[in-house]
């Protein structure tokens, strides 16, 4: 044994550890408790600003409401349609006359619906685009033709294929669906870096081992980030869907307040949708941020 | 025969222009337990050649010999580590080492765990070993890599500019890592470095490989080094035959880059 190759290791080693050990406990509550701090005052002032932003937003909309004379109904009169449905949401009085709980409910049971068969087509076929290029090579044009076309094109077809207004609104979430959640899948499988791809060959991976340990995990990331597009866009359609489909959902509830001539409730309803897109978003960017790592 | 054979090696890539050929009439026997570095330029096929004895790489010609075996792809009996460590970012250090153990080595899960413990303390790095790389610095990473390794007890462990990445300070003691582990092991471990580093090469090698510049590049000369060891840092830069083998190894590797120099000084 070669004892100054050890006896300088191990001097080496003391040295660092000792000096970690010391300055470690009494540094990291300090930096704790400035880091909270710093925390705690950004985060008041962003709110600050935030609330800022929606104070001047009701000015202009305040504004723009006397300057109608009223046919543009003010925040004040709007806020109090908006509480009367909110604290009675689940009433039905017939086909033509639901809560706003209700109409709600059905719009985000067509979404998640449509978006869930959505992700289960385009993760597959994404990975299979990103893994192969034979596979990427044949569905990538037509990919490339189908993404710009307005999902609410596809509604006619729906109609005549399912006989349904119900699963052709489904059918057109499901066509939404699936491009932003394709397309991050394939990328995110493709850009698998030669490094991690020569730790499973070096030390002999399974493809089992390669697909949980390796491949999954560097492209959900990017399958979250796809999703999350998706279900944005699948709730931006659903009210123009519901619009076209009649019947039930927040999008029919806007036209039947529409044709009522109750901008109250229309406006009520855009504040209820842009709220439910907000929670999605944050819900999805919560996921995101639960599988991303640091390189 | 020797441990590792390497015959003829040629390695080549087909390319749109023609078939590429990174090395040509590699010929190395390298005994069990040597050190061996392999230095040279930039795209001189350092990498190439040690990834012909990973396995990683097919020769186009000629044959690599480990143990009478010829190398036909990856094995657990080589250990690689990676030029930028190659850890996977999204699992723990312990996770990082025992995904290969788990994959490499028979036994039960028990033993498993025990082996990935044992090596993280070798290079002490249990207290960190429920963190991410991501949260480590340059040598801590470094050291989970050969850690990983050396846990799957390979006869031969392969490193690609292992300290490449590290500070001087950082270096210096994770050649000195190294030694340690190879000492622990009996100095039974064949090991295969490249580096550039001249120092480094001669504090850690029994021979030196000098290869000429690419494309098709040649082994230029073998350099054996009789240092004795254990080898002290600050000692063996006294030596006299350390001093002889440093001038000699910086000529082998500079003399073509001056001349190249003084052209473009005189042109511009």
């Amino acid at each position: 044994m070669s004892e100054r190759e050890t006896l300088t290791i191990d001097t080496l080693e003391e040295v660092k550890i000792a000096s970690v050990a010391t300055s470690q406990s009494e540094e990291t509550k300090n930096e704790k408790l400035i880091v909270f701090g710093e925390m705690l005052l950004a985060k008041s002032k962003s709110l600050l600003l935030a609330a800022l932003g929606l104070v001047i937003f009701g000015g202009l909309w305040e504004l723009l409401s006397s300057i109608t004379k009223d046919a543009l109904p003010g925040p004040i009169a709007t806020l109090t349609v908006l509480y009367d449905m909110i604290s009675d949401p689940f009433y039905d009085y017939g086909p033509n006359d639901k809560g706003i709980g209700l109409q709600l409910f059905n719009s985000i049971k067509t979404v998640l619906l449509g978006f869930f068969l959505g992700s289960l087509v385009a993760i597959p076929v994404g990975i299979l685009m990103g893994a192969s290029t034979i596979c990427k090579q044949i569905f990538y044009p037509i990919v490339q033709l189908l993404k710009p076309v307005s999902p609410l094109a596809w509604f006619p077809i729906g109609l005549v294929v399912f006989k349904d207004t119900g699963l052709a609104t489904i059918f057109i979430v499901f066509i939404t669906s699936l491009w932003s959640t394709l397309i991050n899948t394939s990328f995110g499988i493709a850009s698998l870096p030669q490094d991690h791809k020569n730790v499973a060959k070096a030390f002999g991976f399974s493809k089992m081992r390669y697909l949980t340990k390796i491949l999954i995990p560097f492209s959900l990331p990017h399958i979250i980030t796809g999703l999350r597009l998706s279900i944005s866009v699948a709730w931006l359609v659903i009210v123009a869907g519901e619009m076209l489909s009649g019947g039930a959902g927040i999008g029919f509830f806007v036209w039947d307040s529409w044709n009522a001539l109750s901008l109250e409730k229309v406006i009520s309803a855009i504040i209820i949708i842009g709220v439910v897109g907000l929670l999605f978003d944050k819900l999805f960017t919560y996921i995101e941020n639960k599988v991303a790592y640091k390189a | 025969m020797s441990y590792l054979e390497i015959k003829d090696l040629e390695i080549s890539f087909p390319t749109p222009k023609g078939k590429y050929i990174a090395v040509r009439d590699i010929n190395l026997s390298i005994q069990k337990g040597e050190i061996i570095s392999i230095i040279g330029h930039s795209g001189c096929g350092k990498s190439t050649i040690l990834n012909a004895i990973a396995g990683m790489l097919t020769p186009s010609a000629g044959s690599v010999v480990l143990n009478n075996q010829s190398i036909k792809g990856p094995g657990p009996d080589r250990g690689i580590v990676f030029q930028n460590y190659s850890l996977l970012p999204w699992l723990t250090v312990y996770q990082n080492i025992f995904q290969v153990v788990d994959s490499v080595m028979e036994g039960t899960a028990t033993e498993k765990h025990e082996i990935v413990e044992k090596n993280l303390k070798m290079v002490n790095l249990f207290e960190h070993k429920d963190k991410l790389p991501g949260q480590l610095s340059g040598g801590m990473k470094q050291r989970v890599a050969i850690a990983r390794a050396f846990a799957i007890n390979p006869g031969v462990l392969l490193m690609d500019e292992p300290f490449g990445a590290l500070d001087a300070l950082t270096k210096g003691s994770m050649q000195l890592e190294v030694l340690k582990l190879w000492n622990l092991d009996n100095r039974e471990k064949t090991i295969v470095m490249i580096t550039h580093d001249i120092e480094e090469a001669l504090f850690l090698s029994d021979r030196i490989i000098v290869l000429n510049n690419g494309p098709s590049s040649t082994i230029r000369e073998i350099v054996e080094v009789h240092l004795p060891r254990p080898r002290n840092k600050i000692e063996i830069v006294k030596m006299p035959e350390y001093i002889d083998l440093r001038d000699k190894l910086l000529h082998l590797l500079t003399d073509k880059f001056s001349i190249e120099d003084m052209g473009m000084v005189y042109k511009g």
